[in-house]
């Protein structure tokens, strides 16, 4: 598996605050908007969506993902590229 | 493999209820759905507001100061932020002596694309009727 996150983000979303579905449904529409291969960084406080919602569509739609969790920040990144 | 085309339909006034909330909630999230359903089921939401439920889209709610509950007007703003496609009867609207100006049109300031559509009930209806489910609140 590629190592994402040392890849230029094409695009980053900061859904710092907002909780499930928004995570992922601001994450879709911006996956929407990135060319194949393209890597999207999403900074998110929400563990539901972190650990559950956005890897399923991840897996659903083909897209690798990697996620690191910034203890001393209290939120991830995910770094998704699109298939 | 099919998309179903779900109307949420808002015809409650706000507040001193959950009814509208739970559509505007209903709504938005039906757009993650289909991380639950085969490949290729999706879900297509339309939010309809018609009848008292116009003034769920009123501009300058004090649903804090007034109830302590946040606004149904951040709740169509994200609606719109989400991309729902968004409906308001226009003969209803005008019935309340109400205009554009009065009710959330976009949401430009927090990255919303898409704006409501104020509609003659005729619209909606079409919309209603090529719908497959019809949720009313």
């Amino acid at each position: 598996m590629a190592d994402l996150k040392s890849i230029e983000p094409a695009a980053t979303l900061d859904v710092l605050g907002r909780v499930c579905p928004y995570p992922l449904v601001l994450t879709k529409k911006k996956l929407e908007k990135l060319n194949s291969g393209e890597v999207l960084k999403v900074i998110s406080d929400a563990q539901a969506s972190v650990e559950d919602s956005i890897p399923k569509y991840c897996e659903k739609h083909g897209c690798e993902m990697e996620t690191v969790k910034l203890e001393d920040k209290g939120y991830w990144e995910i770094y998704i590229q699109k298939k | 493999m099919a998309i179903k085309k779900i109307a949420f339909i808002v015809e409650k006034l706000p507040y001193k209820s959950e009814t509208s909330r739970l559509a505007l909630t209903h709504a938005i999230a039906s757009q993650t759905v289909e991380i639950h359903l085969e490949d290729g089921d999706n879900v297509e939401p339309v939010l309809a507001f018609v009848g008292d439920g116009v003034l769920n889209c009123l501009k300058n709610q004090k649903a804090l100061e007034v109830y302590g509950v946040s606004s149904l007007e951040a709740h169509v703003k994200n609606a719109l932020l989400l991309d729902l496609r968004v409906l308001v009867c226009k003969e209803d609207l005008e019935g309340f002596g109400l205009t554009e100006d009065s009710i959330v049109m976009d949401a430009e300031e927090i990255g919303g694309e898409v704006t409501t559509q104020v509609v003659p009930y005729e619209e909606i209806q079409q919309d209603l009727e090529s719908a497959d489910h019809l949720m009313f609140f």
